[in-house]
């Protein structure tokens, strides 16, 4: 049953992320990188980390994505890109080297990572949460500095000038 | 359950695409696809290895959420940035943005 579910969202992952890079249409492009997040997300819940595949969905699909749609619409079609001379040859290499570098890292020492036993108490949201207040309190704090700080530097930058 | 190296298998493709993406491609917003495909294997692979003990390592999942609200704010300043040039210069094509180079 898990592998069947790792296999549809490594799958749906891949997939969607080639489709991200290569569609001809940015929308369709940042519909496919949506599509690649939730595969990674449900990577995530395979991982036991389910808060984290939450908080993926919640901040990429609902924030990153859309504010990629946004901006590819405020942009504005384009009269399609001009592309690099040797783009199909890249291509290929790029493939065979992605496709070669993930059979060396699945075959390289597959009994040095054994499957992860059922996680029980471990992976309580519990214990992640006070782990995060707690251990991690000061950095999380750090983190909403450094997300204001961000927005505002956003907001400057975008600001338009009346006066000129 | 799968071994641990096939989600290590998954990440690295995605840093293949991802960086396939930023070394072939000419527009802002594409190349901002690409860095966020390379954040989420880096992700994935910092998930599965604070799996690699049981219990997990909590460490790994608090460094991921951590990275992800990250990933958003570059996200929110890199756009702000592509609308930018594109009100300058009508083309977020990043071979010809030349204006900062000496």
């Amino acid at each position: 049953m898990t592998d069947l579910l790792f296999l549809a969202f490594a799958a749906v992952t891949i997939g969607a992320a080639i489709l991200a890079i290569e569609a001809r249409d940015l929308v369709y492009g940042a519909a496919a990188l949506g599509i690649a997040f939730l595969g990674v997300a449900g990577l995530f819940f395979l991982l036991d980390a389910a808060y984290v595949g939450w908080f993926q969905i919640a901040v990429y699909i609902g924030a990153v994505v859309v504010l990629i749609l946004f901006t590819v619409m405020l942009v504005g079609p384009k009269k399609g890109e001009t592309p690099l001379g040797l783009k199909r040859v890249s291509l290929l290499a790029a493939m065979l080297v992605s496709l070669l570098l993930g059979m060396t890292g699945a075959l390289a020492n597959a009994t040095a990572f054994p499957g992860p036993d059922s996680c029980g108490s471990g992976c309580a949201l519990s214990l992640f949460s006070t782990s995060l207040l707690k251990s991690y309190g000061v950095p999380l704090e750090f983190m909403s500095l450094v997300m204001a700080a961000a927005v505002i530097g956003a907001l400057a930058l975008s600001k338009t000038d009346r006066g000129e | 359950m799968e071994p641990l190296s096939s989600f290590f298998a998954v990440s690295t493709i995605l840093l293949g695409i991802g960086i396939y993406g930023l070394t072939t491609k000419r527009n802002a917003i594409r190349i901002l696809f690409s860095v966020e495909l390379i954040y989420n294997a880096a992700n994935l692979n910092i998930i599965a290895f604070a799996r690699l003990r049981n219990p997990p390592i909590v460490t790994g999942q608090v460094l991921v959420l951590f990275t992800i609200a990250l990933a958003a704010m570059e996200a929110a300043v890199g756009l702000s940035i592509i609308i930018l040039v594109s009100r300058l210069n009508t083309d977020i094509d990043l071979s010809k943005l030349s204006k900062l180079k000496g």
